[in-house]
């Protein structure tokens, strides 16, 4: 009898929690599984957008993304600024985090200068960093009497150094933010133990500092690469892919392809690309992070 | 107390000192761009064209704030942003509690499955998906509605606010689940007069940590509502970027307008900001 009633009561729990779990569920698969399962559906196709028939292909669009030398250029330029932004952000954070932790005065201060440029739409970043470079800093060779060029967005071989300049003054804020927590867990004592041990500074850092940050080093890692890979608004205000194709991003690409080019079928062979590439860079990345995490 | 006043003293070494003005000099070079910013907003067209930009504007004219209202629209377009993201917060705060309480307790197999499900949409970025996306708000008559890109809204910061809330839950006490399950409380009860007021830390987190994205969403936005009535403040700034590169200085004053809000919030909010992002980093 008692047996049957707990039961019973399992089951009407049961039955509630799935109730509260329903509507998050529902909204998720429409919002965010379905258009993936959409976009490999129509990866397959040379659909146009509008015409009722999706004819199908098959690996067609794959192929010819193979062959298509604009998305190679848009990967190249992606990848670069992917892999330049990982270096330096990650470097630049830590050091800043490093020097704050180091019990210099007014911290807050600092963090919070470091920090707001990240609370700005990238939209915004890449407009300011645009008049930045042609109009605001060109007055300095004036005031300073020197010939530097400004203008990086100007030419293709300065305007990833440019946007990699606007990038990380919008974001090396926030990964030294979760660098400082990192550092803020690491116990006294064990700084104290190598001190006594005779180990210096530089010693300390890497085989205490960064061992006892790997989980931090791992979400900062991951974030930057596929934020990195991701970039899209920061281009729109600035440089618009140019000039010629010299930073077009592989989303940006994706866009003036399906939106502007009706190419749907096409476009969503390109994001269907892109999304295996990320789930891929993630995975391989928190895999070799971790094994490191529980070596240390 | 008294150690800690002679370690700080201890402290002040020319080593410090250097540090402290590389950190000083490194911070006013991070600020010159929000300092160019502010001036800007403040010039008069002449003192653009005439002036160096270094310099400072004569007298402070709110001009540029005024014009700025005016071509951004900006009580529609604020009014519309905040609209969104107030309704897309306070919706992914209810959901995401729920949702990640109910996975939490409840130990059947669907709701394992649910964890899961939800963790690898963090990976699926929904910026390269863009495109079915709008294909689907098409379909479904989702685009140029305000309910349509609130959805989206929902949609794609759902598997983080659960993940989030997740984390928090083992804060949340069993026993008190369970004296009020034991007082006759049905799940649903037991959720909103426990659970709720206990993770109200949490739930600041999920807040401030949406709220902001949501606030300076351009991608989301540009492509659910193009109606001008219905048109966000970053849609309609970067309208205004593209008609007027040359006068900017209206466009400065939009920024300023856009950014400060979120920048209050964060300034009134910075504990649970900071608790909120680096909630992953300690957890690995």
């Amino acid at each position: 009898m008692k047996g049957n009633k707990i039961s019973a009561l399992e089951k009407k729990m049961s039955r509630q929690y799935f109730i509260l779990v329903l509507p998050g569920f529902i909204i998720f698969t429409i919002g965010l599984i379905l258009p993936l399962i959409l976009a490999i559906r129509y990866s397959f196709t040379t659909w146009d957008g509008m015409s009722p028939e999706k004819p199908f292909v098959g690996f067609q669009n794959y192929i010819d993304l193979w062959k298509d030398s604009d998305f190679r250029n848009a990967w190249w330029f992606t990848i670069r600024f992917t892999i330049w932004n990982t270096i330096i952000q990650n470097i630049g954070a830590l050091l800043l985090a490093v020097i704050l932790d180091a019990g210099i005065r007014a911290k807050k201060i600092y963090r919070a200068v470091f920090f707001i440029p990240c609370l700005i739409s990238a939209l915004v970043v890449g407009f300011v960093w645009m008049k930045m470079f042609s109009n605001v800093l060109p007055a300095l060779n004036d005031l300073l009497g020197t010939e530097f060029n400004f203008l990086l967005f100007g030419q293709k071989e300065t305007v990833l150094a440019g946007l990699l300049i606007a990038n990380n003054w919008q974001w090396i804020g926030y990964w030294m933010l979760i660098y400082l927590a990192g550092l803020q867990s690491v116990p006294g004592d064990l700084y104290e133990a190598a001190k006594v041990d005779g180990a210096g500074a530089i010693k300390r850092f890497f085989k205490i500092t960064i061992p006892m940050l790997a989980p931090a080093i791992t979400i900062c890692v991951v974030g930057i690469t596929t934020g990195s890979l991701k970039v899209y608004d920061l281009l729109v205000s600035s440089t618009r892919g140019g000039p010629g194709r010299a930073s077009t991003s592989v989303i940006y690409q994706t866009y003036t392809t399906a939106i502007n080019g009706r190419q749907y079928g096409y476009g969503s062979a390109m994001s269907v690309t892109l999304v295996v590439v990320l789930l891929l860079v993630a995975l391989i990345q928190v895999k070799g992070l971790k094994k490191k995490e529980v070596q240390a | 107390m008294e150690k800690k006043k002679v370690k700080i003293k201890q402290r002040i070494k020319p080593g410090k000192i250097v540090l402290q003005i590389f950190m000083t000099v490194l911070a006013l070079l991070f600020l010159t761009p929000i300092f160019i910013i502010i001036n800007y907003s403040f010039k008069t067209k002449k003192e653009l064209y005439l002036n160096s930009p270094l310099s400072l504007p004569e007298s402070l004219n709110f001009d540029n704030y005024v014009k700025a209202f005016d071509k951004l629209d900006l009580v529609t377009t604020f009014g519309n942003t905040l609209l969104y993201t107030v309704i897309s917060v306070f919706l992914l705060a209810v959901l995401c509690g729920v949702t990640a309480w109910a996975i939490a307790r409840c130990k059947r197999k669907f709701f394992k499955f649910c964890y899961v499900y939800f963790i690898v949409g963090i990976l699926i970025p929904y910026q390269a998906l863009f495109l079915p996306i709008y294909i689907i708000g098409f379909n479904l008559h989702l685009t140029n509605t305000r309910y349509g890109i609130i959805f989206m809204y929902v949609a794609t910061g759902i598997s983080f606010g659960v993940f989030l809330m997740n984390s928090f839950m083992s804060t949340v006490p069993l026993e008190l689940e369970e004296a009020a399950r034991i007082d006759g409380c049905s799940v649903y009860r037991t959720y909103f007069s426990v659970v709720l007021p206990l993770l109200r830390p949490a739930m600041a987190t999920l807040v401030i940590m949406q709220a902001f994205q949501i606030w300076n969403d351009y991608l989301l936005a540009s492509l659910y509502v193009s109606k001008n009535d219905l048109k966000t403040l970053t849609v309609s700034i970067q309208s205004l970027f593209s008609a007027q590169s040359n006068d900017y200085t209206t466009a400065m004053a939009a920024i300023v307008i856009s950014v400060l809000p979120i920048v209050i919030l964060f300034l009134a909010l910075q504990k649970y900001f900071i608790k909120g992002m680096t909630v992953g980093a300690v957890k690995g």
